[in-house]
């Protein structure tokens, strides 16, 4: 996976985004009130991301104004044209202790949370999973079908698996209270006398019982991932 | 997809007087990857033999592909085996074991064929045994891929190559399935990669089927309890299959789904393939059959200690 | 678990039509032709030798053995050539048996030595065609290569049986000519090919199928082939040079006489000092028949007339080709049968 997401942008960047919207504007795909709205967001973007997500349903020919890295997903023995591929790239973690397909369903969760994946952007192809991972097709096929039923993805007949919605995202500074508040508590049990994997278990029982109070199958999807996650 | 791509009926096969295989009772469906696990000795050799036709039952029956008798012209057709230590013809190089191929069979693919032997980097005008082993096992696997079968055989295709051929050659196995949609039957003892590659379960022991099944059903019915040894011994709720025990603590592997209820002070953790295959392999009595499907309830043995 | 969906596959064909035979006419070309090529080198090389010494032993022969038995005759063409003429059949007569088991014995052995005929035998082409398709060529090849080989020495031989030096019934050339080196040498392919079959090891079944190839090849040249006719028996001294005398015998009014009582007669036969012959004057000429004779003891001789020549040679070819057939049928029965 690579980081340019997070990267800033400058106003050159934000003006060739600008140009580019108004391309689109002039053919037809925004109307006027499409088009203020987004050239308002492009101008008052910060990172990448930001300015990927204008795009999200509009057709891109030509090379895009926001330049990108070379795309991570050299992995696949070479079979065709790479086409524009998926931004992200999976990987495996043999001794975790999780099955592969949540593997990859948390690999998928992830990038969604933190950017490298958007509305509209393409999951890699079930074979080019295969053969850079050496895993059975019915696996990857497994994953993307829990991340459909989650609502996350749309499969396109002929076309591959699509992102179709995001994660709720927590605005950033609810994020920074959140992750304040738990340095609090991580300085408490430290002082207690917790160790690492003390606290991991603690975390890990309390998060499956706050799920199962919540109740019902959410609560045991939940604590799945909660308990293949943090068994030690 | 309906059809078995191996099925075997009380099949067994005798050399001398020793029964390498017992009783085998196997319904495969098609469109998997079904690894046949199990020691050294277990059968899984015989086994493979019998379905591609390279040896007759001594009992019983086996067919493939959906019903056609194994080592007819048909299943010949359909199946594309690789042999342990991968046989090919030593003197010969690797553009004269793609014309021999094509000539001993009706369905050859060579354009396929030199482009995966070009991605893999194999010179196509090398002896074969010239090549390494992992070049060659490659070669062999290429040359069973391109007459297109419906059910490729592999009896222990990777137990000599490097961790990083290895992977190459597996790669190129779920590719072909993942692509082709071909079965895949393939025998091993390495555990550790079969819960990456596999999603149907063989395991023989001793010329039986101890266990057969879809990777994820029995994951899925199977769960490790951990608590107090004092009360490992008075489990009856659910069968069991093995248990490991100390002094204080005990570790039950037994059947039972994530909605059974655990008792209380046990803990339920779900189980890896690893650990559900060494379990059987501990407990020769115990086994897990599929069920309804094959019309025959599933009674697995109860082992208590 | 939906299992994956499987884009265009070709139609099956219900009727499978079998894998042509010219293809594992290439495939057994492919596999075998360093042996084929070995045959023809070697079978080569002893042309060429052929050929060559053929050359000079036909005009010494013309040159100096008209009349035949001459002086001239026997120093130019029977003392320069004549050693020679006996090692090279005597060392012809191992040919057969070495192209026998080293191009039939690896054929089967080595497949099943180092484990190819896993590969083999799970192609399309199914185990027996795969077989008989290469037996068959490879059977008819080292045959035919072998029939030509005596038409050369045929010739080769010709300037012997003109000078009178040698019979085509000698056991030494008998299984040279004809159709008898082809036929022999088919046989030593089929038994090398069984042998390879049952041993499964090349090297110990180019041993056995030698050996065996040895065995029939004595038994037949010392005691079967002259029984494939009744014999002709006469107590005539004047028998034609072409004639075979397979064995002869003494009567006394009409009783057979034992070899132990011949002896006894003969410890006092002083034979007559001879006329001067050869370099060496101390000879003696020996003429056990004519004492026995004059004290009244018929000499009677069983053997083959030269006319037999060719019906001998069909007889020979001809059980050595059921034998063949027979072996070969047998393999590939084998074939069929065998577990891996």
């Amino acid at each position: 996976m690579y980081s340019d997401q997070h990267l800033r942008v400058s106003d050159a960047e934000r003006e060739a985004v600008c140009g580019r919207l108004a391309e689109h504007f002039a053919a037809g795909r925004l109307d006027q009130a499409e088009f203020d709205d987004r050239v308002g967001r492009a101008m008052s973007a910060k990172t990448r991301a930001d300015l990927r997500g204008l795009f999200a349903d509009l057709s891109e020919t030509g090379a895009p104004a926001v330049p990108e890295l070379p795309r991570g997903g050299g992995g696949t023995p070479g079979d065709g044209p790479r086409g524009p591929g998926s931004p992200i790239e999976f990987r495996l973690d043999a001794a975790s202790g999780v099955p592969t397909y949540l593997q990859l369903v948390h690999q998928v969760e992830h990038a969604l949370r933190l950017g490298y994946l958007t509305l509209g952007d393409q999951l890699p192809k079930v074979r080019d999973v295969v053969a850079s991972l050496a895993i059975n097709p019915n696996t990857v096929l497994k994953a993307y079908k829990e991340l459909e039923t989650k609502g996350l993805t749309a499969g396109r007949p002929g076309q591959g698996t699509f992102i179709q919605a995001t994660l709720s995202q927590v605005a950033l500074p609810e994020l920074a209270g959140l992750h304040k508040s738990l340095l609090g508590w991580l300085t408490t049990a430290d002082a207690a006398g917790l160790d690492e994997d003390g606290i991991v278990a603690l975390f890990t029982s309390a998060l499956r019982d706050f799920y199962e109070r919540r109740g019902g199958t959410r609560g045991r999807r939940g604590a799945a991932s909660g308990e293949a996650e943090g068994v030690a | 997809m309906n059809v078995n791509i191996i099925e075997t009926s009380g099949l067994g096969k005798r050399y001398g007087s020793t029964w390498a295989l017992r009783e085998c009772m196997l319904a495969v469906p098609a469109g998997h990857v079904a690894a046949l696990v199990g020691p050294n000795g277990a059968g899984k050799t015989t086994l493979l033999n019998l379905a591609v036709g390279l040896a007759e039952p001594t009992a019983g029956a086996v067919t493939v592909l959906g019903g056609l008798a194994a080592g007819s012209p048909a299943a010949l057709d359909g199946i594309a085996f690789v042999a342990q230590d991968t046989p090919l013809y030593k003197n010969l190089p690797a553009a004269d074991m793609l014309h021999l191929t094509r000539n001993l069979n009706r369905r050859f693919d060579q354009p396929y064929a030199k482009a995966r032997l070009g991605e893999l980097g194999i010179p196509l005008n090398r002896r074969a045994g010239k090549l390494s082993g992992g070049q060659q096992a490659q070669l062999a696997l290429t040359l069973a891929l391109a007459r297109r079968p419906r059910l490729l055989v592999l009896d222990e295709p990777v137990a000599m190559l490097d961790p990083l051929a290895r992977h190459d050659f597996m790669a190129l196995v779920l590719t072909a399935a993942a692509d082709d949609g071909v079965s895949v039957l393939l025998s091993s003892h390495v555990l550790a990669e079969l819960e990456r590659v596999a999603d149907y379960l063989i395991l023989l022991s001793r010329g039986r089927v101890q266990v057969a099944g879809e990777v994820d059903d029995l994951i899925a019915s199977h769960r490790v309890l951990t608590g107090p040894a004092a009360e490992a011994d008075r489990y009856t709720e659910r069968p069991l299959v093995h248990a490991r025990r100390a002094d204080a603590q005990a570790h039950l592997l037994v059947r039972a789904t994530a909605d059974d209820p655990v008792p209380p002070r046990w803990e339920a953790h779900p189980v890896g393939l690893e650990e559900l295959v060494m379990a059987y392999l501990r407990e020769p009595g115990a086994g897990a059959l599929p069920g309804p499907a094959r019309g025959r309830a599933t009674h697995p043995t109860e082992v208590t200690k | 678990m939906t299992a994956l969906t499987m884009p265009g596959r070709p139609a099956h064909d219900a009727r499978l039509r079998p894998v042509p035979w010219r293809r594992m006419a290439w495939v057994t070309w492919r596999q075998h032709r360093a042996a084929l090529g070995g045959v023809a080198a070697f079978l080569g090389a002893f042309a060429v030798y052929l050929w060559l010494t053929g050359l000079q032993m036909h005009h010494a022969e013309a040159a100096y053995c008209h009349p035949a038995g001459s002086l001239g005759c026997a120093i130019n063409f029977t003392g320069r050539y004549g050693e020679t003429a006996i090692i090279v059949s005597i060392a012809l007569q191992a040919v057969p048996a070495l192209i026998g088991a080293f191009a039939g014995a690896p054929v089967l052995a080595r497949e099943l030595e180092t484990g190819t005929f896993r590969y083999a035998w799970t192609q399309s082409i199914g185990r027996l065609r795969w077989t008989v398709g290469k037996l068959v060529p490879l059977a008819v090849a080292v045959t035919a290569v072998a029939g030509a080989f005596t038409v050369l020495f045929a010739w080769y031989n010709q300037p012997w049986v003109a000078a009178g030096y040698v019979t085509p019934f000698s056991a030494r050339v008998f299984d040279l000519l004809g159709v008898a080196f082809a036929a022999w040498t088919l046989a030593a392919f089929a038994i090398g090919v069984l042998a390879g079959m049952l041993i499964r090891r090349a090297v110990p079944a180019i041993a056995a199928s030698l050996a065996a190839y040895a065995g029939l090849a004595f038994a037949t040249g010392l005691w079967l082939r002259e029984h494939y006719i009744t014999p002709l028996v006469t107590s005539s001294t004047n028998l034609p040079g072409s004639a075979w005398i397979t064995n002869n015998w003494y009567t006394k009014d009409g009783k057979l006489v034992s070899q132990s009582a011949i002896r006894n007669i003969l410890q006092g036969y002083h034979p007559a000092p001879a006329t001067r012959v050869g370099p060496n004057t101390s000879q003696t000429i020996l003429n056990p028949v004519g004492y026995l004779t004059k004290h009244g003891y018929t000499h009677w001789i069983s053997y083959q007339p030269g006319s037999r020549f060719w019906p001998f040679q069909w007889i020979e070819g001809g059980w050595l080709l059921a034998l063949s057939v027979l072996l070969i049928a047998a393999t590939v029965w084998l074939v069929r049968r065998r577990a891996a």
